[in-house]
């Protein structure tokens, strides 16, 4: 390309050769979009299966989990990404909670240093500071690999932490914090909660429609606005409907706020359906270019792949109403054969399982029978791993689940996969027309209808049932209102950047609205809910800083030197050093900040528990590392993303409280973690596959 | 014309080892210098001395009349001298303009709020790029995802945008083909026309005639000379390069069997 053209571009338009990439092109290509998809689905599926997931009681836990296990993920995604490990840093929080409890025990016969907070919080700082210095400067100057040297430090810090405590405590447990001199000042530092119970808002449900419902009008208004090509006059008529159908979707809403009857609830239901479809057409309209009619032409392939993915979705509902019935006791099969029907799915799902995959596997290996016979040894070996490693898969799997959650995975799998074929579908009906790709979507919405009727009418968690009821009745409309559109209206195949602009900050502002509704929400009860006496909830300051050190994280990366530099000595340390980056100090900085977040995470411990363990914090590390690479951080450096190390941390924290929610056996959960871990690296490569190609 | 780098008789010692030794040339503003020689002419060493990495241990080296020895990259570089590494040019993983401007990003606010100016950055990485004649679609685009000639231009690009007086290109061409080693020789010359002083290193005496004004012949350590372009038809290049190798492996058969006749 470079070597036919000499033309200077203009510098600051965008280039005519730059391949257009449309909306949902433009989100694939972000690192943390996997996990972020990973998250929803994760949650989504303990929440169906536990309720506790559905309230503000089950998720402020598993805040509290991912919050400390976040501030070290985003740490040494930061580390990761510059290249090195640091398998001291789990040992490292427990060792610098602990020094600073010493510091500030009482001096006597086995008493500790006896400082005040005031000075041993800044000593521990040091130490931390320290540490990290120590671990840097040693992998910098022998150059041995950062997995020997601070595996060094783990075991020495390991050493230390508990040598030390009964040296001088002459315990393993080390308390209590709350003796220092200064606590009640830095308490509400490391150590505020809120408590749910004790903060009543009653207009909380109306914050938390308004921001969630006007959230979710920005973003789908954002993303018309990145997707549809602008006219270059106007029509005020399509801003009339547009408005009128705004209108109609709050009186809708208020409707549904106001009454209680089933039948007002269908009729608000009505209203908002057809008040939200004469709004997107009328934004449509208003804004956007028609584009020529043409003939309806479905291809026969995407009219297979449609009936195909109705049945899978159909196959779902019937096996979870079958599954029900069994379990209420009804027509199909007895009560007690609930038992015998998982005993007896388990070994033909396990051999089904095997088969398919030793069958996919040799396919997919190209052998032939009566080939070359060095060619079919490898493929029966692969035949064996992969269906073996399948059939052990599907075994572990029915006997980590309960029955509820074999039906939701069997449910879900298959739900899943079936909406994955209608959504090939229109991607195969679009090649060919528009319109035909509008009837595939209008498939999806009515299949997405006909699900959130079944979840209401078979779920076992109420909550869930009519949230979810709701949320895919919403979703239905946007996709019947976004095929309409997409029929008639054109698409922009060019750069706009004032579109671009406008839509980004509507989608901003809608994640916005919606985070604020939904924290309005878990932060606060209304009378009537502690009329009902729900149980008390706590929300921990830990939380904030969370959320502090990923966004200072995601900024320092995006937009500092620093974080150019980081990616450099990651991605290629000998270039970055002859271009004049200094990769040592980069390199020994950040072991630095790995060690001051251990030291964060350390107090904020030590300020929650009072009194830690010596043991605290050990084998932590891969669970840091784990979150780091879930969240899309490449493992050989050079790659990643803060924010996704942080949805990393909830994906982990999600996993490990759900499994015990879900009333699983959770002595298998590590097994669980580890799966996670594997389908989150390949899902990424192959995203990230997906998104060098479409660059 | 004044000369932008002047060596006189540098040398360079690894223990016993005589890396280079008597090497003098000039380096010309808004010429292209280049320097041949077969593998282990001494042509890395070279390289290494004049972009800080080693220090020569005799001879003199004048940078604008004035002595100097450099201890190390960065050194060279403030000074205006810099080098691109066949290898070493450009962090693949990261986009262009980051590569670009990596180690001298441009800034605004003060510290602690200080932060890169991506918008600024993005739009004179590609004005620097465009008005060097390199056509890149997207300063976004990760430099892994560009052609080894596009990668070498980039490098070359960056360079002369940070204000460097000497450019030094080791063996630009040699993993790249015949069209990409002539989109890199294309770029060479536009640094020489923007008035650097090139020195381009390189074994292949058809890359190196082209793009060359003056050109040093490098062999065991040792200069074989000075050219001027007129003074110096191509064919004779070729046969000096060609005969340069054949000497050696003549001297050595020489050596070894004077030895072996010694013994018996």
């Amino acid at each position: 390309m470079s070597d036919a053209t000499v033309a200077a571009a203009p510098a600051d338009s965008d280039d005519e050769r730059l391949a257009y990439r449309g909306v949902f092109q433009r989100l694939l290509v972000r690192p943390e979009i996997g996990a972020i998809i990973g998250a929803a689905a994760i949650w989504a599926f303990f929440w169906a299966v536990a309720e506790e997931f559905g309230k503000a009681g089950g998720i402020l836990p598993v805040l509290a989990v991912a919050s400390t296990l976040g501030i070290m993920a985003v740490a040494v995604s930061l580390l990761m990404i510059g290249g090195e490990f640091d398998l001291s840093s789990g040992a490292a929080t427990g060792t610098l909670g602990i020094v600073t409890i010493l510091l500030v025990k009482d001096v006597g016969e086995l008493g500790g240093a006896g400082l005040s907070l005031w000075i041993a919080i800044p000593l521990s700082f040091i130490v931390a500071l320290g540490l990290g210095f120590f671990n840097g400067t040693m992998v910098e100057r022998t150059g041995l690999p950062s997995f020997i040297v601070t595996l060094a430090t783990f075991f020495i810090l390991r050493g230390f932490k508990l040598g030390f405590s009964k040296l001088i405590i002459d315990n393993i447990t080390v308390g209590r914090i709350d003796e220092g001199h200064g606590y009640d000042f830095w308490v509400k530092i490391f150590g505020s909660t809120w408590v749910r119970n004790d903060h009543q808002f009653e207009a909380r449900d109306a914050v938390y429609t308004i921001g969630l419902l006007g959230g979710i009008t920005l973003i789908v208004l954002a993303v018309y606005e990145l997707n549809y090509l602008r006219k270059e006059r106007f029509n005020p008529a399509g801003l009339g409907i547009f408005v009128a159908g705004l209108a109609g979707l709050v009186a809708g809403i208020a409707v549904m706020h106001a009454g209680d009857s089933t039948g007002s609830n269908w009729i608000a239901g009505a209203i908002i359906a057809v008040s939200g479809l004469a709004a997107a057409t009328g934004l449509a309209t208003w804004r956007y270019e028609l584009q020529p009619t043409e003939a309806i032409s479905m291809p026969s392939g995407a009219a297979a792949e449609v009936g195909g993915g109705v049945a899978l979705v159909a196959l779902g509902f019937l096996s979870a109403w079958q599954l029900d019935q069994g379990m209420d006791g009804g027509i199909a099969l007895g009560q007690d054969s609930v038992l015998d029907l998982v005993g007896f799915l388990r070994w033909p799902l396990v051999v089904f399982g095997g088969l398919l995959a030793s069958y996919a596997a040799f396919v997919k290996s190209g052998a032939k029978i009566g080939g070359d016979l060095n060619e079919q040894l490898h493929a029966i070996v692969r035949l064996l791993t992969v269906g073996g490693a399948t059939a052990f898969g599907v075994y572990s799997f029915m006997f980590m689940a309960t029955e509820e959650g074999l039906r939701a995975i069997l449910f879900g799998a298959l739900v899943v996969a079936g909406f994955a074929v209608l959504a090939i579908a229109a991607h195969t009906a679009g090649r060919t027309s528009r319109t035909a790709k509008s009837i595939v979507q209008l498939v999806i919405a009515a299949s997405t209808v006909a699900l959130a009727f079944f979840i209401r009418n078979q779920s076992g968690t109420p909550k869930f049932r009519t949230e979810v009821f709701t949320i895919l009745l919403v979703v239905a409309m946007v996709i019947v209102g976004w095929a309409l559109t997409n029929a008639r209206f054109t698409s922009r195949r060019v750069q706009d950047a004032d579109a671009d602009k406008l839509g980004s900050r509507m989608a901003i502002g809608g994640l916005l609205a919606g985070f604020v509704g939904l924290g309005i929400k878990l932060l606060f009860t209304t009378d009537a809910e502690i009329a009902a006496g729900i149980p008390r909830a706590q929300f921990r300051v830990e939380f904030l800083w969370f959320v502090g050190v990923t966004a200072l994280a995601t900024f320092v990366l995006g937009r500092t030197k620093f974080g150019s530099w980081i990616f450099a000595v990651g991605g290629n340390k000998d270039a970055a050093r002859q271009i004049g980056v200094p990769a040592a100090r980069t390199k020994t900085q950040l072991f630095m900040i790995v060690s001051v977040a251990a030291w964060l995470v350390g107090l904020l411990l030590a300020f929650r528990l009072n009194t830690l363990q010596s043991g605290t914090g050990n084998g932590l590390e891969f669970e840091y590392i784990i979150a780091a690479v879930v969240g899309g951080t490449f493992l050989t450096g050079g790659y990643g993303s803060a924010f996704g190390a942080s949805i990393g941390a909830f994906i982990m924290a999600m996993s490990k409280q759900g499994i015990p929610a879900a009333r699983w056996n959770s002595d298998w959960r590590f097994a669980f973690l580890g799966v996670i871990l594997l389908a989150a690296v390949i899902a990424n490569n192959f995203i990230r596959t997906k998104a060098e190609a479409s660059r | 014309m004044s000369s932008l780098i002047e060596l006189d008789n540098i040398g360079k010692f690894y223990g016993n080892i005589i890396a280079l030794q008597g090497v003098t040339t000039e380096v010309h503003a808004g010429e292209v210098t280049c320097v041949l020689g077969d593998n282990g002419a001494g042509k890395s060493t070279f390289i290494k001395i004049l972009a800080g990495v080693h220090q020569h241990d005799e001879g003199v080296m004048k940078l604008e009349g004035e002595d100097v020895s450099f201890g190390s990259p960065r050194e060279a570089l403030d000074r205006g001298i810099a080098a691109v590494y066949q290898d070493l040019a450009m962090v693949p993983l990261m986009s262009v303009w980051r590569n670009f401007f990596l180690g001298a990003e441009p800034t605004k606010g003060t510290w602690p709020l200080r932060w890169v100016d991506v918008a600024k950055a993005k739009s004179v990485a590609k004005a620097e790029l465009a008005q060097m004649g390199i056509d890149i679609r997207d300063t976004e685009q990760p430099v892994g995802t560009l052609s080894g000639g596009e990668r070498q231009s980039v490098a070359i690009a960056r360079a002369v945008h940070f204000g460097a007086k000497v450019l030094i290109l080791d063996e630009p061409t040699s993993a790249l083909g015949v069209k990409q080693s002539g989109v890199v020789l294309k770029y060479t010359l536009a640094a020489r026309d923007r008035g650097l002083g090139v020195i381009f290193i390189t074994h292949n005496p058809h890359h190196a005639y082209p793009v060359g004004d003056r050109f040093m012949i490098l062999n065991r350590g040792k200069s074989m000379g000075n050219f001027a372009k007129a003074d110096l038809p191509r064919d004779e290049l070729v046969r000096m390069m060609a005969g340069g190798a054949e000497l050696d492996q003549l001297t050595h058969e020489l050596e070894s069997s004077e030895r072996g006749g010694g013994g018996g």
